[in-house]
């Protein structure tokens, strides 16, 4: 056992916990900033892997941008700073079936594939590297998932408008504004 | 298009006038020996300190070089003064030629209970006496800021009479 | 060329004495807390100058002496101020989230001392040489928000929430064109390292050689990094004439003390980084052109020791965030946002798109 798999075992398990605090937790802020550290800890196996790019797209969109828009939307809610109200039984047992039942179907399916070691070689993040893989349209190339994303954004964008625009406020009739005035 | 000018108009005007604020401060800061307002004040007492002129410290009777002021003892001040921090005491004392005549014993200023509001300098009709600008005025003990004005042995300036003043 | 002592062999010669007294594991550990260590104190000692410095750069632009009473020309009034702190008791109020509370400015201190990692110091003096250097600490500088909502959150008061929501915004909005401006430096660079984007600038700075969208992005960047260090004139998180005094309201004593170092902590990394995307980091002054009088110039650059190119441009930067907070009014929330979306990152897009055709036709010098 060396100093690696320790490593390894204490980030897999601080994400574990902080996972299982995220879900437990009665406090709703709370809950996020587990996330959040559990993101961390994700980001931090990604280092041990030495994989430097992933973990720090890992830490720019996970804990810079989503986690704070989770605390944002948080802040905006009416009582957050209140605990929750304790579950209801009948759900808590329909759950925790529904839970084990998923992780059951999953880690049997993980058990059951057969993992073939990658034999491409690996690629250094340069920025010339991730220009190429981001833009090119041959094997593994990223341009179709890019362009995707980019349509998917363009309309969140004029959703977004389209949300908050103004209606147009009817223009109050002279008399009005002669007794406002 | 117009509108794309005026973006980069108002962009530049941005830049122009942030820049007039910036290079203010910088000039303050590059000639600080020479802008600097601060006093520094148990340093300096004793060189360059400034105290405005117009600044009420506190109440003086001026002599002149012979020992003469000019109060008259009339009590106008001490009338005008609002929280009695003027007491007049006057004596009789008899002229050469045989007539009496009421003169200043003692000027006596309460510097504790005075709150500098001038009334005392603008009801005196003989402009004796003045608003000093001093400042350290502080004591240890309240009993230490009664003071008498007029000095010993001073006596009322004598005005020219009518013939003197036509020689 | 003199022979001078270069950091590099300062770093091998501890490297063999630590060898030659125990195995190379303990060998790697010892030197990864060496080098923490001391990163940590070369930051804190720039820190009290930094203080220091704040308060005389304060009091000349206000045409006073600034400190001047605790030793000479008051160089020893930081060490009072914070022996003073060290002292106070660190106090959480009483319907406060007490966990939460006493973490947010570990954690927002941690976040901030992430970011010196990947810093080239010096030629071959880098915690961490990793090619997406650059990229690490703006994803480092994205978390710093967390600490600073975490404190606001936790402390149940009005002023501290506002001041989080307020800082929040600003950090995730400013955080668009500060990034911006940096990919046009790692664009002209074309490398995410620091060392490489240093090596780069070997025959001239890229604000030199970079024509004006360096220029550009280099004034988008300070303008924008100031924002997010919560620095005047974009301090509304903090305005105490409305919120006493924002996210660190009901903080008392040393917990106080951290958010402060910390502001300065990170105006110390976003300089550091401006100089080395833009004035070439610990890069001698060079002019990129093929002259004999400019060959003699270089080489006179380089007798200036590398150390003092470093820590020079960064308190330049540092003198540059001063500065604009000792003469800009405080903006409204309502104006800060407006120029970041209307003015800072249109024009930082804009300026992208002019580097990359500069780029691409090799107008760089």
């Amino acid at each position: 056992m060396n100093a690696s798999t320790v490593i390894f075992y204490v980030l897999g398990s601080l994400v574990l916990i902080f996972g299982a605090m995220t879900v437990f937790s009665q406090k709703i802020f709370r809950a996020a900033v587990y996330l959040l550290f559990s993101l961390i800890s994700v980001a931090g196996l990604y280092l041990l892997w030495d994989m430097d790019f992933i973990a720090a797209l890992q830490i720019i969109i996970y804990v810079g941008g989503i986690v704070v828009l989770i605390i944002f939307s948080i802040f905006l809610t009416q009582r957050s700073g209140e605990k929750l109200p304790p579950p209801i039984k009948k759900r808590l047992v329909w759950s925790g079936i529904l839970t084990i039942s998923g992780l059951g179907l999953t880690s049997w399916i993980v058990y059951n594939y057969l993992f073939s070691a990658s034999t491409l070689p690996g690629v250094e993040p340069t920025v010339h590297n991730i220009g190429e893989q981001m833009l090119s349209y041959s094997k593994y190339g990223y341009v179709f998932p890019f362009e995707v994303i980019n349509i998917l954004l363009l309309a969140a964008l004029v959703g977004s408008i389209v949300i908050a625009m103004k209606k147009k406020e009817i223009k109050p009739t002279d008399e009005t504004t002669h007794i406002t005035k | 298009m117009k509108s794309l000018f005026n973006y980069i108009k108002e962009v530049v005007y941005a830049f122009v006038s942030l820049a007039k604020g910036l290079l203010l401060t910088l000039r303050y800061f590059v000639t600080i020996r020479k802008v600097n307002i601060t006093e520094e004040y148990p340093n300096n007492r004793t060189t360059t300190i400034s105290v405005k002129e117009r600044f009420y410290g506190e109440v003086v009777l001026p002599h002149d070089e012979n020992n003469e002021h000019k109060c008259t003892a009339c009590t106008l001040c001490q009338i005008a003064c609002p929280n009695n921090s003027i007491q007049i005491i006057s004596k009789q004392i008899e002229t050469e030629d045989g007539k009496k005549k009421r003169v200043l014993d003692k000027w006596v200023y309460h510097l504790d209970s005075c709150t500098f509001c001038y009334q005392c300098i603008d009801a005196c009709p003989q402009d004796a006496i003045e608003m000093k600008n001093s400042f350290e005025l502080s004591v240890y003990d309240r009993t230490k800021l009664i003071y008498q004005l007029n000095r010993p042995g001073s006596k009322l300036k004598e005005k020219p009479t009518v013939k003197e003043q036509q020689s | 060329m003199i022979s001078m002592i270069e950091f590099t062999d300062i770093t091998a010669w501890i490297h063999s004495l630590l060898l030659s007294v125990m195995t190379p594991t303990w060998t790697y550990i010892v030197e990864l807390a060496l080098s923490g260590v001391t990163a940590l104190v070369v930051l804190l000692v720039c820190v009290i100058i930094m203080v220091y410095m704040e308060r005389k750069v304060a009091g000349f632009m206000q045409l006073r002496w600034g400190p001047n009473r605790v030793g000479p020309y008051g160089i020893f009034q930081v060490i009072a101020d914070v022996i003073k702190l060290l002292l106070k008791e660190s106090f959480s109020p009483n319907r406060a989230d007490k966990v939460m509370f006493n973490i947010a400015p570990a954690l927002a201190l941690c976040v901030s001392l992430m970011a010196l990692a990947p810093i080239s110091w010096a030629p071959g003096l880098t915690m961490w040489d990793t090619n997406i250097g650059i990229l690490f600490i703006t994803a480092i500088s994205s978390m710093g928000v967390i600490g600073i909502l975490m404190a606001g959150w936790s402390s149940n008061n009005k002023y501290s929430l506002i001041g989080a929501m307020r800082s929040g915004a600003q950090i995730v909005s400013y955080e668009l064109s500060a990034g911006l401006s940096i990919v046009t430096a790692v664009a002209l660079a074309g490398t995410l390292s620091t060392n490489g984007i240093i090596q780069s600038q070997a025959d001239g700075w890229w604000i030199l050689k970079g024509q004006i969208p360096a220029i550009i992005a280099f004034l988008i960047y300070v303008i924008a990094s100031t924002a997010e260090c919560n620095r005047a004139p974009f301090d509304l998180a903090e305005a105490e004439s409305e919120l006493t005094a924002g996210y660190h309201t009901e903080y008392a004593g040393m917990q106080f003390g951290i958010f402060y170092l910390n502001e300065y902590i990170n105006m110390a990394i976003v300089s550091i980084i401006a100089s080395t995307l833009f004035l070439g980091g610990w890069m001698p002054f060079h002019l990129p052109f093929d002259y004999p009088v400019v060959h003699v110039f270089n080489h006179i650059m380089d007798f200036i020791p590398t150390w003092m190119w470093f820590f020079g441009k960064m308190f330049l930067i540092i003198f540059f965030m001063m500065w604009f907070r000792w003469t800009f009014p405080r903006l409204r929330i309502d104006q800060l946002l407006k120029l970041e979306w209307k003015y800072l990152l249109p024009i930082s897009i804009v300026n992208l798109l002019f580097a990359a055709v500069i780029i691409v036709l090799h107008w760089h010098l």
